[in-house]
């Protein structure tokens, strides 16, 4: 669904505004606090500072300390407090600085976060989001850099969505947090302030598990998320003007992610090449070349192509050079064309 | 013997360089004038590096200034090169106390084809293997488990080493931290917890931190003494530090020292404006008061030796000279090219990661994809 579908298809009245990205993280969360005084907003550095990229600007002043606040490095501290709230009734948002440091977190998020609900039986459930930035492009170094998505998408419980426009990334998280599951929501952080889109003035959420076509096509299926969703479109103009028709596909959440979607534009097409920046072993869109396999392995014209970072740290040095980009897309579409 | 849980932070030297207590022997005006000089090269790398990030030669940087005492002496309390240290990212001035070239770090800082870490991590996060100075971890607090481990295999190899750990006040928050004091203590190992306490952990203070009064008395729970400092006296640095750290040696078990010092700059330079954002700038005077180059300058004066104005000139202007130095010499070597993805992942390269290369190799050259 384009942002255009969705907004007619929510009856919208009204205007629209563009902004950028991480100006759609903190509206959706402002307006989130406003609706709903269960939610709460903590993490490393999100009050006086704003967040270090600045996504929780002026959140404290506006909603009070008991609301937004910092608290002690400590990212199991962050995780498992935000579990326990959201047991007593609170809609919590954590943010973890930056998705690198999930580490410290992680035995809270898929231990407790992940399966309070199924341990319990539904007695006792987690309703929050853990917001952070992820993936690279940005000179950070591994420890900056990381896309650790699938670590998520491999833990029954959890819900995992990463935007890649402002419209969504307002609505996704709006959904999120309106939701009854924990929910990771990832941050591309190097479309931050490069991703400008419009957003509308009225409320509007993006429903979790549905993928949206960026651009219709019949020859190929070119399907990503996340930071590499621009070089999708670059690479999609590039082909383009062989006379290519590329169908560009943004999956925007992961787990649900959108079969039915993906599979038609695949039956259409007859060809998928996927993209995402994460290593490429146990990559999340492995999952999606298997079910494409399984489920459309008659209309394939040609194996389904995977574009992914290498399996190796991400690099300070040389890290333009790890991540996809257009040219890597490119080619991965002539060798599925010429197949 | 220095008194572990003192209420107050040990020191010797007021901030107007008078001393509060006898000075031990050996801080002759030749060794005062000694550390001095090198927490002022400290003091103008930072400055010089600052340089080279507005030029872009460079893109992260986190400045030590105002906690030269506390990284100096360390640096100077320990046995380098025979001793281990797992350090963190903000003790580049410790590892030019320790002796680490220049070219090596500011290699490392400029990601050049001399950086002996190739590139990979980024800026100041320095491994130095002839001063067993471990790679530093972005991650906070996660070497301080490793360094229990370190210093569990120096108990059983038996050898007279110790392992120096150190972080900042926020990193004590973390479970890690606990999980490695806790360890170390179970096991009596040999290691030296050092806790850079600069009050800040970028936005956050030390008292939204932690409820605990002070980091040191937190040594209490996992069995073992914990000694507060002023980080900014040198004097009283070096004088505990070299004190723990030899009962550490003798197997008396592991300690935890707290440095009370202050981050005087920004948390690094993407935090430029912290005091439009967190702090007041008097809170930042206050502490510019309690310098810690000034306090020796101060110390040496009253004893009779003053660093003369043209001696503070001269170190400052060879700092300056030799960063200029080095950078230049660094950046001829280049940059590594993109090799460097794929070696040290592993010590023998399986075969999916031959065939990356072997696809980037040809992307590279331009040929088949
Ligand atoms: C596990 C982890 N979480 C978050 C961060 C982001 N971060 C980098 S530095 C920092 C503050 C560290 O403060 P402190 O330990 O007091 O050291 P200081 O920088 O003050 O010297 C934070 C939160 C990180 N590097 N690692």
């Amino acid at each position: 669904m384009t942002a255009t579908q969705d907004r007619q298809e929510q009856g919208a009245v009204g205007g629209t505004r563009t902004i950028n990205l991480i100006q759609a993280v903190t509206e959706a969360i402002a307006e989130e606090m406003e609706r709903d005084n269960r939610v709460v907003l903590f993490g490393e550095d999100v009050g006086a500072r704003g967040g270090v990229f600045m996504a929780t600007a002026g959140l404290q002043e506006r909603f009070g300390k008991h609301r937004v606040f910092d608290t002690p490095l400590s990212e199991a501290s962050i995780v498992g407090a935000a579990v326990g709230m959201a047991v007593r009734g609170l809609r919590p948002i954590a943010e973890i600085q930056f998705a690198d440091y999930m580490g410290p977190g992680f035995d809270q998020i898929i231990s407790q976060a992940a399966k309070i609900r199924y341990r319990s039986a539904g007695q006792f459930t987690a309703p929050m989001v853990i917001r952070t930035p992820s993936g690279g492009g940005v000179k950070g170094g591994h420890h900056h850099s990381q896309s650790p998505e699938s670590y998520y998408t491999h833990t029954p419980g959890l819900k995992v969505v990463m935007p890649s426009t402002p419209y969504d990334a307002k609505g996704l998280l709006k959904a999120a947090l309106r939701g009854e599951d924990p929910v990771i929501y990832f941050e591309p952080k190097r479309l931050y302030r490069a991703a400008k889109g419009e957003v509308p003035d009225h409320d509007y959420v993006v429903k979790l598990g549905e993928a949206a076509i960026r651009r219709e096509g019949d020859d190929l299926s070119l399907i990503g998320y996340g930071g590499v969703m621009p070089d999708l479109e670059k690479a999609a103009d590039a082909l383009a003007a062989e006379g290519v028709s590329v169908e560009v596909i943004d999956l925007r959440s992961l787990v649900p992610w959108d079969r039915d979607r993906v599979l038609t534009s695949v039956q259409k097409t007859g060809r998928a090449v996927l993209v995402s920046e994460a290593p490429r072993i146990s990559n999340f869109m492995g999952e999606v070349a298997y079910v494409i396999q399984e489920q459309a392995f008659d209309s394939l014209t040609a194996p389904v192509g995977q574009v992914a970072g290498f399996d190796t740290p991400y690099p300070y040095v040389q890290d333009k050079v790890y991540l996809p980009g257009p040219n890597r897309i490119v080619a991965a579409c002539v060798q599925a064309l010429n197949y | 013997m220095i008194q572990p849980f003192t209420p107050e932070p040990i020191r010797y030297v007021a901030e107007d360089g008078t001393p509060v207590q006898p000075l031990p022997a050996r801080f002759t005006p030749e060794l005062l004038r000694e550390l001095h000089g090198l927490m002022l090269q400290a003091r103008e790398f930072d400055r010089k590096l600052i340089t080279l990030l507005r030029q872009g030669r460079t893109t992260f940087y986190a400045q030590s200034s105002g906690m030269e005492a506390t990284q100096v002496g360390l640096a100077r309390s320990i046995r380098v090169g025979h001793d281990w240290v797992w350090p963190y990212y903000r003790d580049h001035t410790l590892g030019l106390a320790m002796g680490v070239p220049m070219f090596e770090l500011i290699s490392q800082c400029l990601g050049t084809n001399s950086d002996t870490c190739r590139g990979r991590q980024m800026p100041h996060h320095f491994a130095a293997q002839a001063q067993n100075f471990v790679s530093i971890s972005s991650s906070i607090a996660s070497q301080v488990p490793p360094a229990a481990g370190n210093a569990m295999a120096q108990k059983y190899l038996g050898v007279d080493e110790i392992t120096v750990c150190t972080f900042g006040d926020g990193a004590t928050s973390e479970g890690d931290w606990y999980a490695g004091l806790n360890m170390a203590g179970a096991a009596q190992a040999p290691a030296l917890f050092v806790c850079e306490n600069n009050q800040w952990a970028i936005s956050t203070s030390i008292r939204e931190q932690t409820a605990s009064e002070t980091i040191h008395i937190k040594a209490k729970a996992y069995g073992m003494p914990g000694y507060y400092v002023d980080g900014n006296d040198i004097v009283a640095v070096m004088e505990v530090m070299t004190a723990v750290a030899e009962g550490v040696r003798a197997g008396q078990g592991p300690a935890l020292v707290e440095c009370l010092t202050y981050r005087v700059g920004s948390h690094s330079n993407a935090d430029a404006d912290a005091e439009k954002h967190y702090r007041t700038r008097e809170e930042v005077e206050e502490w510019l008061g309690r310098d810690p180059i000034t306090r020796v300058e101060k110390l040496l004066e009253q004893l009779g030796h003053p660093v003369s104005a043209e001696e503070r000139a001269e170190i400052i202007a060879r700092t300056h000279r030799e960063v200029d130095e080095q950078v230049l010499r660094a950046e001829a070597t280049g940059q590594p090219d993109w090799r460097i993805i794929f070696e040290d992942v592993y010590a023998d390269v399986p075969d999916h990661l031959r065939q990356q290369e072997a696809f980037l190799r040809a992307e590279q050259s331009g040929g088949p994809a």
